[in-house]
């Protein structure tokens, strides 16, 4: 393993953030001026929805000043049907075969900047982009699933999907680039201009947009929802985490994005024991492929030994409180997750070195085995992999690992160069989604690049899913789909293709004296803040 | 001296195609498919080809070489692949922050190491020469990321005196908000400059020259700053053209730690994204710069020694 600057970096953020205990005990106290929140983002890329490449910075923007069809809960994610909230629609209905969803209008809903009524033809728009494929979007795979939209009148849309989707609300209205772009501007801006002086309906309208000051937002007076608490927001860009911890801790920004990598919530409640912190579960599944096509891990006794190795609940509590162990390979906050108190015995791994040597001892390992790796230097892949390596030494796995750039590690990956390859996905709540990107035959990675991420090459070195997830995805209904989502997992935990580890909350620092409205329990990396105002 | 720029600027023509070259090999080597860093995770096959399309990636190899060699020399440095903007624009809003950085720290570099060397070369072996030989080494030994570090957390932070971050608007602000970054950038050079000018100016008083002033009767400072000093100047010029290479360089990481933007910020963002042609075009920028401040030196050669006046 390599020291790299951006370790060295980490570090010396880490030692002068517990330097600042010696000082003041509290971030600065009110301050006039926007409510300022800085992410972990160099500049802002673009506040387009449908834009690719958007920054963690970019989607809070993008949540700030455009709104979906329906909505969560603040603070949430929906993930089973009825959990979803009025928006710009205030009334859906799905047909019997859950294939035809049709949403009725809010009448009413302007646009910023004078840019008039949010109607159906807006809606068409939208997610027109999406269906043609001469444009690239963000997100474009998870519209497959929908044939066509349209526009009965001026205040209905009814979208018609290829196959069954019982959590449509889930699978397409909420994500990020479904926000409702306003037609008109966007033909008359062309989408450079869109890109960076946008018109949505959000409780914020953007004021200006450059590298130095990042988003400046104004409440927006029209909003449905009401006027926002606060009459400004910026949403400033600090990469480099020691730059972003010391704004915070000087006051000059209200909330970060936080450092998801072990001791960075300690380190900063040293400085400031008051700073809340705000996380959402599941935030990220991280999970790790056994390349079934490499030996030993083409061996079942070899992948169980290593699950019996691996101890997920000593990895999640080095994360101080934001990792959640997992179970099976659906976060233990989703439908569908399965509970290791409601699994038979033999797929109730729990952590036994003493199993596991026995086991790599029947599979003709008595003395152990190495496997070669690579992983990413990002913070927590780099945290997780290492903690995974040091548990798999005691029971005599010995993982020969590099740790490699980030891009690096994507492109490597995709060209099925590595054994054991750890995976770290914000996946939407929809159940079935992390199988079919995962774990489906036709999502096996391939050494030209041109595959998907089925790094284990489960369904295609051995019998694996495919006929079940097609059986999941012609249910309608919702509950009967979970419960055949839950059969495959159990049938992933059997065969053992790929282990969920833990969950990694998003986190986000945060003054005391800014209230969000609401508390963070779940939901996407980005939430609403026209309920925030300052409490002090 | 005309013909002497002339001839520098034609033998700079093989160095910029070179670089030109090397840039766009190693980043054909590097891993990472900027279809794949732009599109995401839920990018369809289908758009990953209409990416790689749109930005030429499909084509042969050495087929886009020539493109970017052809688009270079006609100083069409093309679109960021991440945000689409131009990458002229993108360098254009971020490289007078870096070059406002640079002179800055040189400055202060100058205003402080030259005369430490001399005070350290008119002292020798005594208490100014050893304080300024042990801060010499100190400014060698502390990593400008980690100063940068602590220097935000006295005065910033603690202090309150400067800005944590950002890049400042209107000129004193930006004074203001480039006070520090320099000051770190600077600390470097100061001992850099103050060593250079030491040896070179320890050197220049041995010569006879300077032993027959003094023999004539010329007052010590006469000697030391008129006859000496400017002697001594000529590796302290050469010292100065590598040391502002440097600081632009190592302007790198400290735009980052203070969250400044400059053109190593916007590279190091690229890099990651594999945004080709921005971290083209803002390696260019530095060979330009790397080409000119050479130049500027050679110049300085000629304004400095009568003897290599005479040759030009």
């Amino acid at each position: 393993m390599t020291t790299s600057r951006r370790g060295l970096l980490a570090q010396a953020s880490a030692l002068g953030a517990a330097s600042l205990g010696l000082g003041a005990a509290q971030p600065a106290e009110a301050q006039a001026g926007p409510i300022t929140i800085a992410l972990a983002s160099r500049a802002p890329t673009g506040l387009n929805p449908q834009k690719t490449a958007l920054t963690g910075g970019d989607s809070w923007a993008i949540r700030q000043v455009f709104d979906t069809l329906v909505k969560a809960e603040d603070g949430t994610f929906a993930v089973r049907p009825g959990d979803f909230r009025p928006s710009l629609a205030e009334a859906w209905e799905s047909s019997a075969d859950a294939r035809t969803w049709t949403y009725r209008l809010r009448r009413g809903v302007q646009f910023h900047k004078g840019q008039g009524e949010m109607t159906s033809e807006d809606v068409a728009f939208t997610y027109g982009r999406q269906l043609d494929p001469s444009i690239v979007t963000n997100q474009k795979a998870l519209f497959a699933n929908l044939e066509r939209i349209e526009a009965p009148d001026r205040y209905t849309v009814r979208f018609h999907l290829r196959r069954p989707d019982p959590l449509f609300n889930g699978s397409m209205v909420t994500t990020l680039s479904a926000n409702i772009l306003c037609k008109r501007a966007f033909e008359e801006r062309g989408a450079e201009r869109f890109n960076m002086d946008p018109i949505g309906t959000g409780a914020y309208q953007v004021d200006s947009v450059s590298p130095a000051q990042g988003v400046m937002l104004s409440a927006f007076p029209q909003h449905f929802g009401g006027v926002a608490a606060s009459p400004s927001l910026r949403i400033a860009f600090i990469a480099d985490t020691t730059a972003r911890t010391l704004a915070f801790a000087s006051g000059q920004v209200d909330m970060i994005e936080g450092v998801r990598q072990p001791g960075w919530i300690p380190t900063i409640r040293q400085r400031a024991p008051r700073t809340i912190f705000d996380a959402t579960a599941p935030g990220s599944f991280n999970s790790l492929h056994l390349n079934l096509t490499r030996a030993p891990l083409d061996d079942l006794r070899v992948r169980q030994a290593i699950r019996l190795a691996i101890n997920n609940a000593q990895i999640a509590a080095a994360f101080s409180g934001l990792s959640v162990p997992m179970v099976g390979i659906i976060a233990p906050q989703f439908a569908g997750a399965v509970k290791d108190e409601d699994l038979p015995a033999e797929l109730r791994y729990g952590h036994n070195i003493a199993r596991a040597r026995t086991l790599l001892a029947e599979a003709g390992h008595p003395n152990g085995v190495t496997i070669p790796c690579f992983t990413s230097q990002r913070e927590d892949y780099a945290s997780i992999m290492l903690m995974i390596q040091e548990q798999l030494r005691a029971a005599g796995i010995n993982l020969d690992m590099r740790i490699i750039d980030h891009a690096t590690m994507h492109a490597e990956n995709r060209r099925d160069r590595n054994a054991m390859t750890l995976y770290s996905s914000s996946f939407p709540p929809i159940p079935w989604q992390p199988f079919l990107q995962q774990l489906l035959s036709r999502a096996q990675v391939k050494p030209d690049g041109r595959g998907g991420e089925n790094y284990s090459h489960y369904g295609v070195a051995m019998p694996g899913i495919d006929a079940q997830i097609e059986k999941a995805l012609d249910e309608p209904d919702f509950d009967r789909r979970v419960a055949v989502i839950q059969d495959i997992e159990r049938q992933v935990l059997r065969d053992l293709p790929l282990l969920g580890i833990v969950t990694l909350s998003y986190v986000i620092a945060r003054n005391p004296r800014v209230d969000l409205g609401f508390p963070v329990e779940s939901g996407y990396a980005y939430w609403p803040l026209n309920r925030a105002r300052r409490v002090a | 001296m005309a013909r002497m720029i002339a001839a520098r600027l034609l033998d700079a023509v093989p160095t910029v195609l070179l670089v030109l070259t090397l840039v766009f090999v190693a980043l054909r080597l590097l891993p990472g498919d900027p279809a794949l860093v732009v599109l995401g995770e839920y990018a369809t096959q289908e758009q990953l080809d209409l990416f790689r399309r749109e930005m030429g990636l499909d084509q042969p190899l050495l087929w886009q070489w020539f493109a970017f060699v052809r688009d270079m020399l006609t100083l069409d440095f093309g679109v960021s692949m991440i945000t689409r903007e131009p990458v002229v624009q993108l360098i254009g809003q971020n490289l007078p922050y870096t070059i406002e950085l640079t002179l800055v720290a040189t400055g202060m570099g100058l205003l402080f190491g030259v005369p430490m060397g001399v005070l350290a070369a008119v002292h020798r072996n005594r208490a100014p020469d050893s304080g300024v030989r042990a801060f010499s080494l100190i400014g060698y030994a502390i990593p400008d990321f980690y100063l940068g570090a602590l220097l935000l957390i006295v005065f910033a932070l603690n202090l309150g005196w400067f800005p944590i971050n950002g890049g400042g608007e209107g000129f004193w602000d930006r004074m203001y908000h480039v006070f520090l970054p320099a000051l770190t950038l600077a600390f470097v050079k100061t001992a850099f400059l103050g060593r250079l000018t030491r040896t070179a100016l320890l050197e220049t008083l041995g010569k006879d020259y300077v032993r027959t002033a003094r023999a004539k009767g010329a007052r010590e400072n006469r000697v030391v700053y008129r006859h000496a000093l400017r002697n001594a100047l000529l590796p302290v010029t050469t010292g100065l053209g590598l040391s502002l290479l440097a600081t632009l360089s190592g302007s790198v990481a400290i735009e980052l730690i203070f969250n400044r933007p400059g053109i190593g910020e916007l590279l190091i963002s690229a890099i990651a994204k594999r945004d080709y042609p921005v971290i083209q075009g803002g390696v260019v920028v530095f060979a330009f710069f790397v080409v000119t401040v050479n130049l500027l030196v050679d110049l300085a050669y000629i304004v400095i020694d009568p003897r290599i006046r005479a040759q030009a």
